[in-house]
């Protein structure tokens, strides 16, 4: 047998396994339904909208920022975030959240907020609507 | 528009150069003249519609969507200049250009070597033919119209003396979510205005502006250099597949290796500025966060630099006979062209919009095809010929390497960043299937692939090609080994490096560095143009020592500092001396002086609310030493006086946001937010350009007595003014902050007339003005600048070596 392809075989498989149990190990998934989001014990990403009209709110003590978001299907889900408020947040469109549903809140370890880089074009669509 | 004519001339000039180069490939006569003409003509046209775009944006012609969109007056020349490339367009614009310029260089080098020129050009031309159609007007030109399609444009960017004439009726419109005043501006209005004698350009007198992350100095240069890298990218595919073409796999090693190193140099560079960037300006906290748009454009620079490395054994080897490695090296060569192509659609497609900070959003259902052909022809193009000519390669290059043979362990160097690389791209693709990973799978995942790279380094120097006498590899590496094993005890024992697979790493990277210092020392006596080798290496050895000590043992603490009192973190003492504006009072820097032992020195990081996204903006500031960066990222500011409970300061949701009906108490008041208010005709006024006042209706219980209040907000010509309500015999003030007609929210502030706001939970714990800042220490983080520094040192003189031999 040709050592290189010893060689390479080894390194690619072994890396290829690692890589396959570091996957499972880490993987989160995304999900835009809360209430599969509330019922699962695993670290997800949460994809919703800020409801602005509940406001947010920053615990400067604790260092918290909490909000609420709401999915596609009105379901609501109150995050809190140990942090600062993410730049951009005030402006965002939508808002994905990384972390764990826990006691009735999810908590995120990760908050990445998406802007609309052009709001005319938004507003273009609310209009016409 | 002048622009979209040079683009479209210059598409059917490279088709025409791509035609002509086909023919003299096929042994027509005369067409090489002509090929050369057609994509001469090309050049220049991209190049004048190049400095055409410039042109726009320098003089601000914002009848162009590109300028509008993404530049505004009052930037700097350089910054200017820059929103060349902040948008898709212009960054296409960008890497058109910069292949185009690249391909002069290619077909100067080509036509001076053989029948090369035909065979490498019409792939070249090809690549440069889909660029060209992804800037076509049909799809991203930058200089399409605004007007084509009827666009809203902000009252507050139009010329106002233009607005209140009569014929402006009819095209107003106003945003009840963010209360913005609109002007449609559509071919409609365009003739109107014509008809009127007035130019769009004197209509519209104000861009949109650049991103505030973008404006700085990296931006001028960290993506440029990087579409360098990516244009330059494209030749080694061109050379490989003309190989193919021809059947013939001697020359285009020694041919493309040049090109090869200098694509690897100069992306490699470009990623490690984006990385410089992400740490020094953008306050991100590291230089590398496994983003997507990182990945995406380090997962071509692995393959590059494994490329680079069979394909010296292939060179090596055919010297005396036939070269090793010929179908791994054409496969990578042509892969690293394709990654760069996976790269854009993963960035640009919008597919992995929900994933990352940086990535574009989606573009519209064309592009997204298109894309996907780009990406898809070049794909089929160049494994579609590998597998073409799959059973003469199988048989004529097949071989056995011995164990120790640096043939091998170059091979097992260049797979393992292989598996690096497919690592990384997995994970960068799995939002694709609606998956995702964390850092962790990618730290975890590259350190073991990371310490084989260590040891390759080192020992397939140490290795002869061939064929190794184990005894004299023993005797060879004596120094090495004990230099590493001394240096790994030392930096495990005083740099505090506890973890196993750290500690195996950094003996691994100290084997590598020691056997290149080795090497080098005896090099330089010598023929110095051999030294690029041991340069680079014994960068990446510095480079990975620098990764080791700031992800291993940095320190980060979340402290608070209240104005004039000194606080002590992390071994440091830290004292907040309070803000000063600077840039024309649009920013804050906050100044913090830092001592530890006899030295000290200011800090001042940055805080500002941009007006392009209306978002409170973090830039860090670092206290830089050779051992160590102190790094300091402001967090959140809180004055303490007034309202300002939020910490970060600038009157951000520090009001109490109500929808109607809601009440709360302040001040021993109950306030009701009963209903909304519409001044009088308040369309009519607002057709007429004239005032708009949205009152809130508010109901306050106070000492037993109930008062109605109208405090409302008046727009003006695009300008909100709010206007209090007061009940004085209460000495209370009820001030909007804003209003938000679309969730039917308000935001309410209540104060003493005479006094101050009311936060009575804040403002009685803390009345000092408080800065929170992220404090860290980042050890010889330097190492990995400096790292990188001597790769690309390392690199240029390699590049400048194999281009002299490729004359041969």
């Amino acid at each position: 047998m040709n050592n290189k392809y010893i060689f390479g075989g080894f390194i690619i498989v072994v890396f290829l396994g690692m890589m396959a149990y570091l996957f499972t190990q880490t993987n989160v998934a995304y999900e835009n339904d809360f209430k599969n989001v509330m019922t699962t014990d695993n670290t997800v990403k949460a994809t919703g909208a800020w409801v602005k009209s509940k406001n947010y709110h920053i615990d400067s003590e604790k260092n918290l920022f909490s909000f609420y978001m709401v999915d596609n299907h009105g379901t609501e889900l109150k995050v809190v975030y140990k942090g600062a408020i993410p730049n951009n947040f005030e402006s965002s469109t939508s808002v994905v959240v990384t972390g764990k549903f826990q006691n009735g809140v999810f908590v995120a370890s990760d908050i990445l907020t998406k802007c609309p880089s052009k709001y005319e074009e938004q507003f273009d669509e609310d209009t016409k609507s | 528009m002048i622009g979209n004519i040079f683009l479209t001339l210059a598409l059917l000039a490279s088709v025409f150069s791509m035609a002509m180069y086909y023919f003299t490939y096929k042994n027509y006569n005369n067409t090489l003249k002509l090929a050369r003409i057609g994509y001469h003509s090309m050049t220049i046209l991209v190049i004048a519609a190049s400095l055409l775009l410039m042109h726009a944006l320098l003089t601000h012609n914002y009848e162009i969507k590109y300028v509008f969109n993404y530049s505004s007056s009052d930037l700097s020349t350089g910054l200017l200049m820059s929103t060349f490339w902040a948008g898709q367009e212009g960054s296409f614009m960008l890497w058109t250009l910069l292949t185009v310029i690249v391909g002069l260089i290619l077909l100067e080098y080509t036509s001076r070597r053989g029948d090369l020129e035909p065979r490498v050009m019409m792939v070249f031309s090809l690549a440069v033919t889909f660029l060209l159609v992804m800037v076509n007007p049909l799809l991203k030109s930058p200089f399409n119209f605004i007007w084509t399609e009827p666009t809203f444009i902000e009252v507050a960017k139009l010329n106002s003396s233009i607005l209140s004439q009569s014929f402006m009726s009819g095209f107003f419109f106003s945003d009840p979510g963010s209360g913005k005043d609109f002007v449609k501006v559509g071919p409609e209005l365009v003739a109107i205005l014509k008809a009127n004698g007035i130019s769009l350009n004197q209509f519209i007198i104000e861009g949109k502006g650049l991103n505030p992350l973008l404006q700085n100095f990296w931006m001028q240069i960290h993506p440029p250099i990087l579409f360098i890298g990516f244009a330059m990218a494209t030749v080694p595919f061109a050379f490989a597949f003309a190989a193919l073409i021809k059947n013939e796999y001697n020359e285009w090693v020694k041919q493309s290796l040049p090109w090869m190193l200098s694509a690897s140099m100069i992306l490699g560079l470009g990623i490690m500025l984006g990385g410089y960037w992400a740490y020094g300006v953008l306050g991100w906290g590291g230089y590398w966060g496994w983003d997507p748009v990182e990945n995406s454009s380090l997962v071509p620079w692995l393959i590059s630099v494994a490329a680079i490395h069979t394909m010296l054994v292939q060179k090596k080897n055919q010297n005396k006979g036939i070269g090793r490695f010929v179908k791994t090296n054409l496969l990578l060569a042509i892969m690293t062209y394709v990654l760069v192509l996976y790269s854009t659609f993963l960035t640009r497609s919008g597919i992995l919009g929900d994933s990352s900070v940086h990535s574009f959003v989606s573009p519209g259902a064309l592009v997204y095809l298109f894309l996907v052909l780009f990406l898809g022809s070049f794909t089929l193009l160049g494994f579609g010929a590998v597998a073409y000519r799959w059973k003469y390669l199988n048989q004529k290059f097949n071989y056995e390497e011995n164990v120790f043979s640096r043939e091998l362990a170059l091979f097992t160097g260049s797979i393992a960043l292989i598996a690096s690389a497919i690592i990384i791209l997995i994970g960068t693709s799995a939002p694709i299937f609606g998956q995702s990973v964390e850092i962790k799978f990618y730290n975890e995942a590259n350190l073991p692939i990371a310490i084989i790279i260590g040891i390759v380094n080192g020992l397939s120097l140490l290795l002869k090609w061939k064929h190794t006498n184990g005894k004299s590899l023993i005797k060879n590496s004596y120094f090495a080994l004990g230099a590493a094993l001394a240096s790994t005890v030392l930096i495990v024992l005083f740099g505090n490096v506890t973890n196993f697979m750290l500690i195996v790493f950094t003996l691994t990277t100290a084997f590598a560095l020691w056997v290149n210092v080795e090497i080098a020392y005896k090099i330089f006596k010598g023929k110095k143009s051999f030294l690029g080798a041991y340069i680079a290496h014994f960068g990446l050895a510095l480079f990975f020592l620098g990764v080791i000590a700031t992800g291993g043992t940095s320190e980060t603490k979340q402290v608070n500092l209240a104005k004039g009192e000194t606080v002590s973190a992390l071994g440091y003492d830290l004292t907040f001396n309070g803000y000063r504006t600077i840039d024309n009072g649009k920013k804050y820097a906050f100044d913090i002086l830092v001592k530890k032992g006899n030295n000290e020195s200011i800090i001042s990081p940055v805080m500002y609310v941009a007006e392009f996204n209306n978002s409170l903006m973090r830039e860090p500031d670092i206290w830089s030493k050779f051992t160590k960066d102190f790094y300091i990222a402001p967090v959140g500011y809180n004055s303490g006086e007034e309202s300002h409970s939020e910490g970060d300061g600038h009157n951000h949701g520090t009001s109490t946001r109500m929808v109607k009906g809601d009440s709360f108490e302040a001040l021993g008041a109950k306030i009701t937010f009963n209903t909304f208010e519409l001044g009088d005709g308040s369309s009519e006024a607002m057709m007429n350009g004239g005032a708009i006042k949205v009152g809130a209706v508010l109901n306050v219980v106070v000492n037993g007595k109930s008062y109605d209040v109208k405090p409302y907000l008046e727009i003006l010509n695009g300008e909100r003014t709010y206007q209090p309500a007061l009940i004085e015999s209460e000495n209370l003030k009820f001030e909007l902050t804003s209003v938000e007609a679309s969730s039917g929210s308000i935001n309410l502030q209540v104060s003493n007339i005479n006094g101050t706001a009311d936060e009575p939970a804040v403002a009685e714990k803390e009345m000092k003005e408080t800065l929170t800042i992220d404090a860290s220490i980042k050890p010889f983080i330097n190492l990995v600048w400096l790292g990188t520094l001597v790769m690309v040192i390392g690199y240029i003189i390699s590049a400048f070596r194999r281009t002299k031999e490729s004359q041969s």
